[in-house]
């Protein structure tokens, strides 16, 4: 009687119980389970309303993340190719003067658009730093030992990010140089690993997705999409490399990566995740979006009391500029 | 491909506009109420200030002070523990006045000092809006032997800063002190990033124009407002030749105008030096119109270690 009742309970987990946890949850409790707004209201969000709020605290001062949703009204295919297609040049509030992508195997004749850089006060700012090797520069003292006086100062960029991207390509973050020209040794991969980890519920939701991009040590087993930017942070310019990475998930969803893993100047490193939820909202095929942004930066570092409350709130206004732009630009 | 749809230049920009920043974005958003788990972190934030302010004058009809100097401390410690609705302010401060009088000081008390707790709370309307309510309840008199009941008050501040951008912030706000000459006061400014590197200060008490010739140093000229009332003791009067000065609110008002050097040690601690000169002070014993006008000013130095963790 004993081996027959277990026998049932057994059959009836595997039958009916077990089909039920392997099948995701429902995008609005998957979201709940992983991000910091608890229970979303489907509805009100489709009238396209966009949810902002400061990440889960971390222990490390020079980092910051916010977490933000909304629903797009059209299918996630759509939204990825409105993603695909967006041209941050193109908008001005982004303050990015240049963006290219990169080949598989990028070298410094990729970077040829540093030929001809924009004259802004900005991009001279950083013309001049790099002319005198301004501690502030975020350089390995090998690559800042290469800079010779007198050399035309975005040919010695376009060498330097052609490196770099080449190490990125062969061997993700983890071969990345420090940055410690300036005394400082700071290293690019040790920055995504710290800003994953403290993100506890948000590293266990994208762990197997950032496992396998270059973001978190090696190569990885995912292609990436490569960039380089010139863009403006604080007044300055701001050179940086960036790669993209996609996976789909279960139900026709998917789960994306953006990191930007070298930057000349202005912040260490920045991550930026993405869930994406097919939904049905009046009969209409649309998208839920999970966006988590997460940045590592000296400058937060010594922000305190007020001060970093008031730049959390800078930082969610910012997304919020960015997420509005996103939502519009896929909206169509 | 980018997925990142994001601009680093406001977050960043935050990080180095000191203390009050950000956008002009629609504000159509929801700010979720989120209850996350806080690691725990010691926050605190302190202060310590000296000055020393060289001879000067100050003068009531035929009575006159003169060639007295003042030596200015202040210390203050406040827990900045966060919370739910924003950044609790918990501490302590000490504050003193020790003047020089060569001549006696006429009716003018030598020191005037306060010991205060500081209980007050830093929060948010929106992104936009912050908010800080901050009150020092404390003894506010000459001397240590002296504070009791009758030197008790309690000063608060209620201001508030609208972020319009990164570069551009107004700041506004109300100081009460019910025991001052003038009880209510209004105040406030504008921060004003206008060109890299410049930033016009311009928010009371401390209104400056700021360069900042590296990420570490920081250089300035403006001035530095302070105000606040002491009480003398109930003997006070009887060996000043006025009884009515007895038990007597005085509102001490001094303005120094200079220039200086902020150094940023470390990303907690910073140490300022500044000189310049004090064009402005004023005793004022209000209830018994009893008042000593300035009459000449004197150079001044002050140095001060700030941390915040």
């Amino acid at each position: 009687m004993s081996t027959k009742l277990t026998l049932f309970f057994r059959t009836f987990f595997l039958v009916l119980v077990l089909p039920a946890i392997v099948q995701a949850a429902d995008p609005v409790t998957e979201l709940a389970e992983f991000s910091v707004f608890g229970k979303i209201d489907l509805a009100e969000l489709a009238k396209g309303g966009i949810k902002t709020a400061t990440g889960a605290p971390m222990s490390t001062a020079r980092y910051l993340s916010t977490q933000s949703c909304f629903v797009v009204p059209q299918p996630p295919a759509k939204v990825l190719a409105a993603m695909k297609r967006f041209d941050p040049t193109a908008q001005r509030e982004l303050n990015v003067y240049l963006h290219s992508e990169l080949p598989g195997a990028p070298s410094a004749s990729n970077f040829s658009k540093l030929n001809n850089p924009p004259g802004n006060s900005s991009v001279k700012a950083l013309s001049a730093a790099t002319t005198k090797m301004s501690p502030e520069l975020q350089l390995s003292q090998a690559e800042a030992q290469k800079f010779s006086p007198g050399q035309p100062v975005f040919a010695f960029w376009s060498e330097l990010l052609g490196k770099r991207a080449a190490a990125f390509a062969a061997g993700g973050v983890a071969s990345q140089p420090p940055y410690d020209h300036s005394g400082k040794a700071l290293r690019p991969a040790a920055e995504f690993a710290g800003l994953v980890r403290q993100q506890g519920k948000v590293s266990r939701q994208f762990g197997g997705f950032l496992g396998a991009t270059g973001l978190l040590g090696g190569k990885g087993s995912l292609s990436p999409e490569l960039y380089w930017e010139l863009l403006e942070v604080e007044d300055e310019g701001v050179l940086t490399l960036g790669a993209s990475y996609q996976r789909a998930t279960a139900g026709g969803g998917a789960q994306l990566a953006d990191g930007l893993y070298y930057a000349s100047g202005g912040y260490n490193v920045a991550l930026t995740l993405y869930q994406l939820w097919p939904v049905a909202i009046d009969g209409r095929p649309s998208t839920l979006v999970w966006r988590g942004d997460f940045i590592s930066a000296d400058s937060l570092g010594d922000l305190h009391g007020i001060e970093r409350l008031a730049s959390e709130s800078a930082m969610r206004k910012d997304i919020l500029k960015a997420v509005t732009i996103f939502q519009r630009n896929s909206s169509q | 491909m980018n997925y990142r749809f994001l601009a680093l230049v406001t977050l960043i920009s935050c990080a180095c506009a000191a203390p009050l920043f950000a956008g002009s974005g629609k504000d159509f958003s929801t700010t979720s109420e989120a209850v996350v788990e806080e690691p725990y972190q010691f926050s605190a934030e302190f202060t310590i200030e000296q000055a020393y302010i060289g001879g000067a004058e100050v003068q009531r009809g035929a009575r006159k002070v003169d060639d007295f100097d003042e030596y200015y401390s202040n210390v203050s410690f406040i827990y900045t523990p966060r919370i739910k609705f924003g950044i609790l302010r918990l501490g302590a401060g000490w504050e003193r006045y020790s003047f020089g009088f060569p001549n006696g000081g006429q009716q003018l008390p030598n020191t005037l000092q306060a010991v205060t707790s500081i209980v007050g709370l830093d929060t948010k309307y929106s992104d936009s809006l912050l908010f800080r309510l901050e009150a020092q309840p404390g003894f506010y008199g000459t001397s240590f032997d002296h504070f009791d009941g009758d030197t008790f008050n309690v000063p608060f501040v209620l201001g508030g800063t609208y972020i319009y951008t990164p570069e551009l912030q107004f700041v506004f706000g109300v100081g009460v002190n019910v025991q001052s000459r003038y009880p209510v006061l209004p105040g406030g400014g504008v921060r004003w990033k206008f060109a890299p590197n410049w930033v016009l200060n311009a928010v009371l008490p401390t209104p400056r124009l700021e360069y900042q010739v590296n990420r570490n140093l920081t250089v300035f000229a403006g001035a530095d407002i302070k105000a606040n009332t002491f009480r003398t003791d109930d003997q006070f009067g009887n060996s000043h030749g006025d009884t009515g000065l007895n038990s007597a609110w005085l509102t001490y008002e001094e303005v120094r105008a200079g220039v200086g050097a902020e150094l940023k040690i470390n990303s907690s601690f910073s140490l300022s030096v500044e000189g310049g000169y004090v064009p402005y002070r004023q005793f004022d014993f209000h209830r018994t119109e009893v008042r000593y006008h300035h009459e000449s000013g004197a150079p001044y130095g002050a140095i001060m270690l700030h941390g915040a963790f």
